[in-house]
């Protein structure tokens, strides 16, 4: 206890003053309250535990980053361009390609024939007529088992006369 | 939760450095070290609203374990953490001044035959103004310097002085008044 005061000190005070009780008994628990709510702060979280648990976080970003990039390395190796760069491809795989980059032709025709109709009346017509030269690419390929006679056939305007000599005329 | 006893001599500045790393334990043996004379202290400063002293000592370790990581180590722990008692109380004073919380009738009741005891100095204490209380019970009880004690309730340490010298006489005015009115 200091003494660097007033003069107006007097024994019987100090007196009582010593003798005040200097604790308070605790009450059973009191520590389990206040531990719990400390808890909820995020206390008691050990320096292992925090690093453990930033180890999975950081496994987790890896993980996630590495299927990101062999998910966009599949997409890019199946996509249509780098297919039709490939030599080396099964049947099945040309059939696929063959039926995707058609249907992508068509529909590439289509959506330009949609966008531009309003504003542009030949861009149905040259949007028939680009699909009119795929068909004649088909054709110029001499497929077998008749596919190119039929498809010459087929692209005649009715009524013309048919020719089985007359070679296709191809228009790109 | 059953928690493995820590050895009881562990000195403050290791069960601080343990608790920060997690240590539940650690924790509990600061708490029941300190709380105790924490405890008596602010029940003492709170004065009629001494009801309120767990609540309030409950506070002061929220706030003393949220600012752990800023403790030096340059006073002693029981000496930071009174001081964050202190100011817990001071706010909890000016919180519930509307309240009308007298609780002076339920202190014990003063002795009626001989000299002034401490139960008669408990309740003169409580029955002074707060500031006063604070002044007087963190310089002659606490033993806090007028300095430190200027420091905490922003005040100078002459106004300290000051405000103990009349929280002295209210104190010995009400001690006589109560030996005499017993005789």
């Amino acid at each position: 206890m200091h003494h660097d005061d007033v003069p107006d000190r007097d024994d019987d005070l100090a007196r009582l003053f010593t003798e005040l009780p200097r604790t308070a008994p605790l009450e059973a628990g009191e520590a389990a309250r206040l531990a719990v709510r400390l808890r909820r702060e995020g206390f008691f979280q050990s320096p292992r535990r925090l690093v453990r648990r930033t180890l999975q976080a950081a496994a987790a970003l890896v993980i996630f980053t590495l299927g990101a990039f062999a998910g966009s390395q599949y997409a890019r190796r199946n996509s249509l361009e780098e297919m039709l760069a490939r030599k080396q491809l099964s049947v099945a795989d040309r059939v696929l390609l063959l039926q995707r980059a058609g249907s992508a032709y068509v529909r590439a025709a289509q959506s330009y024939a949609d966008a531009t109709a309003h504003v542009d009346s030949n861009a149905v017509e040259v949007a028939s007529r680009v699909l009119l030269g795929a068909a004649h690419a088909v054709a110029r390929s001499s497929l077998d088992a008749g596919l190119s006679e039929r498809l010459t056939t087929a692209m005649q305007p009715a009524g013309a006369p048919v020719s089985p000599t007359r070679k296709p005329i191809i228009w790109f | 939760m059953t928690l493995a006893h820590l050895p009881f001599e562990l000195p403050d500045g290791a069960l601080i450095r343990r608790f920060l790393d997690g240590d539940e334990r650690a924790f509990r043996m600061l708490y029941e070290r300190h709380t105790p004379r924490l405890k008596m202290t602010l029940q003492r400063l709170l004065g009629a609203r001494r009801q309120d002293v767990d609540d309030v000592v409950q506070d002061t370790w929220l706030a003393g374990c949220r600012g752990l990581h800023g403790y030096r180590g340059d006073a002693k722990f029981s000496t930071w953490l009174t001081s964050i008692g202190v100011r817990t109380t001071l706010n909890h004073l000016e919180r519930r001044v509307d309240r009308d919380t007298e609780l002076l009738d339920e202190m014990p009741a003063p002795l009626t035959t001989g000299p002034a005891s401490v139960i008669d100095l408990e309740r003169a204490l409580a029955a002074l103004p707060d500031h006063q209380r604070i002044v007087v019970v963190l310089h002659d009880v606490e033993g806090f310097t007028h300095e430190e004690i200027g420091e905490q309730l922003g005040m100078a340490a002459g106004t300290s002085k000051a405000t103990l010298s009349r929280a002295r006489h209210a104190l010995r005015l009400a001690l006589s008044e109560g030996v005499s009115n017993a005789s």
